[in-house]
């Protein structure tokens, strides 16, 4: 697993080191850095947390996802 | 309600099909892809009970759904060929759950073994991927790790004990939008 964390979007909050059960994060001159990279087993709970949407997975494997909203979908859709 | 409304609806519910009853479908119907609807219905319908459940029960509904996932996992299991190894009863766990759970074991680096001795307690633990009950959940906006897990939960130890023969306990660990990840306790 390579994690990468955008370090102009991170704002230091710290909650990524916070949330992540397996301590892959820690917080080095107010930017988090992914210091144990292997121990990640992919729940993206990071990802949902981090406000300002600094990082990045590559090589994990990404669950089926049904639980979009059609309707919400298909809104989007028109605009986007 | 107008007659031309009536007349739709029959119009809608009407063919020419002739169906006979030896005639048994092979193939589900619709198409997958014109399910989705019937999927949402499904997601919405299963978190409508499971909060329900909860405001009545409250904290009970986790005993209750954890039983009866437990004893479903029985009923299913039985059917499976017995192992006595625990690699052996995970690859026939896998084969039960296709298709609605994808589950691997994993260990942290600094573990040597994908089976974990620590505390007096063997173990090893599961990252579940694909889920239908995170997705349900998600799909409802309610909580993971509350009574739909605990069904799922109940469910894998029920089918463990029923090939292994053992004991077994399973734990959340942690729960998240892409994955979660689970413990079982061998005992
Ligand atoms: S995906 Fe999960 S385990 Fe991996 S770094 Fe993020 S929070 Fe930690
Ligand atoms: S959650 Fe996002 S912004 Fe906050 S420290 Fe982690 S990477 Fe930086």
């Amino acid at each position: 697993m390579e994690i990468h964390v955008d370090k102009d979007a991170c704002v230091g909050c710290g909650l990524c080191v916070k949330d992540c059960p397996m301590h892959v994060y820690e917080l080095q001159d107010n930017v988090s850095v992914a210091v144990r990279p292997n121990n990640c087993m992919g729940c993206l709970s990071c990802h949902e947390i981090c406000p300002a949407q600094a990082l990045e997975h590559r090589g994990i494997y990404a669950a089926r996802r049904h639980y979009i909203d059609i309707k919400v979908c298909e809104m989007l859709r028109k605009v986007v | 309600m107008s007659a031309g409304y009536i007349d739709e609806l029959h119009e809608a519910f009407h063919s020419d099909l002739v169906y006979r009853s030896e005639e048994i479908p092979l193939e589900c119907s619709p198409r997958p892809k014109e399910m989705e609807q019937t999927l949402h219905g499904v997601m919405k319908l299963n978190g409508l009970v499971i909060r329900s459940l909860e405001e009545i029960a409250g904290r009970g509904a986790n005993a209750v759904t954890y039983r009866a996932g437990k004893k479903f996992g029985h009923e299913v299991a039985k059917y499976f060929q017995k192992r006595e190894d625990v690699e052996g009863a995970l690859h026939e766990l896998s084969d039960l759950l296709r298709g609605q759970y994808s589950f691997e074991v994993w260990k942290p680096e600094d573990k040597e073994t994908f089976i974990i001795e620590e505390n007096g307690e063997t173990f090893i633990y599961l990252v579940f991927h694909d889920c239908i009950v995170r997705q349900t959940l998600r799909r409802n906006g309610l909580d993971q790790g509350g009574p739909l897990c605990q069904t799922l939960f109940g469910y894998v130890v029920g089918a463990i004990e029923e090939i292994t023969g053992r004991k077994a306990k399973l734990e959340i660990v942690h729960t998240g939008p892409n994955a979660c990840l689970k413990k079982l306790v061998l005992k």
